[in-house]
């Protein structure tokens, strides 16, 4: 029998590949067969992730993806030396821990460009007419959290742009079905990754325990949310479009 | 640096009067302080003083006078 979760000679795309969920994400994929594009700002962290996979073929692209100029370009090459492309899973994004007084305009705007329009943006360059594969078919997966979903003090950032991600999957996911493109969320609840390792809610030892008993399961590993990405990637997801997954250990059970 | 100062900041990062605080005041045992005035003191030592300080060291820091004078050896 096929194996419906493979990823065999799939083009895909991963941003924010150089550490954290982003790696395991490019690590998994090529495990399950995936030609890779790795994308990061940091081209010696990005090699660090290609020395952890499997197979060949994949590829490098340092790129600051705050700023769409000359994305459109950029993707056209990577089609060329690549092939069309069969997903992007948008992993790219920044965290913190503000209190909302401390709220800046140009916090926000960061915010906004690196965790929302980053994801826009390439989804908009991805989905163009000879790009995508369109007859296997694309899907997109964007990174939300369920910060998006539920509250927590000093989140109110991070909680708006994931939020902002949930709600333009589902209109991305209507308008994008018609071309074979699926747009669907991951909402991880709290990964211990190098982005939040040095945050309070992490460094803490006091803050660590009560995160930790908020997760029913306690909290998650990068490849508890990679293997949801397979997921939705590989031809099992081929019916599922405009959906959050929540894989959080039962945060938002109760 | 001006302890006085440092205290006015603080109060500000915390929601509270300045005039409550002294640099013997030990903030533990303030009503106000509570984890969002932890973040929001962290911060503010980021952002007017350039000082980024580990949590353990945090621990170390009793009182406001002891805070103003690490910034001070810090800064």
């Amino acid at each position: 029998m096929n194996n419906p979760f493979s990823l065999e000679s799939k083009v895909i795309i991963v941003t924010g590949a150089s550490s954290g969920i982003g790696a395991q994400c490019a690590i998994d994929c090529s495990k399950m067969g995936a030609k890779v594009v790795l994308v990061a700002r940091n081209e010696e962290r990005l090699r660090q992730t290609l020395n952890q996979m499997e197979g060949d073929g994949h590829m490098i692209l340092a790129l600051d993806l705050s700023s769409s100029d000359g994305l459109k370009e950029v993707i056209k090459d990577v089609v060329s030396k690549m092939g069309k492309i069969n997903g992007v899973v948008n992993c790219a994004g920044m965290s913190s821990v503000t209190p909302l007084k401390m709220i800046t305009d140009g916090q926000l705007d960061q915010f906004f460009r690196t965790n929302v329009y980053s994801a826009i943006n390439l989804s908009k360059e991805v989905t163009r007419v000879g790009n995508f594969d369109k007859e296997a078919g694309c899907s997109i997966v964007f990174f939300a959290s369920i910060m998006g979903l539920v509250g927590e003090k000093c989140k109110t950032m991070y909680s708006a742009t994931k939020g902002a991600l949930i709600a333009a999957s589902r209109s991305m996911a209507c308008e994008l079905a018609k071309n074979k493109v699926r747009v669907n969320v991951v909402s991880p609840g709290a990964i211990e990754t190098p982005i939040n390792a040095r945050l309070p809610h992490m460094a803490d030892a006091e803050l660590r325990k009560e995160l930790e008993e908020k997760h029913l399961l306690g909290l998650g590993e990068c490849a508890d949310i990679s293997n949801a990405c397979i997921y939705l990637l590989s031809d099992a997801a081929k019916w599922v479009t405009g959906q959050n997954f929540i894989i959080d250990g039962g945060y938002t059970a109760r | 640096m001006n302890v006085q100062e440092f205290i006015e900041k603080f109060a500000e990062a915390i929601d509270i009067e300045a005039t409550e605080l002294t640099a013997d005041t030990e903030f533990r045992t303030l009503d106000e302080w509570d984890s969002v005035a932890y973040i929001s003191v962290i911060a503010m030592m980021d952002e007017e003083y350039d000082i980024q300080i580990e949590m353990p060291t945090f621990k170390t820091l009793k009182t406001l006078g002891a805070i103003a004078d690490y910034i001070e050896k810090n800064k």
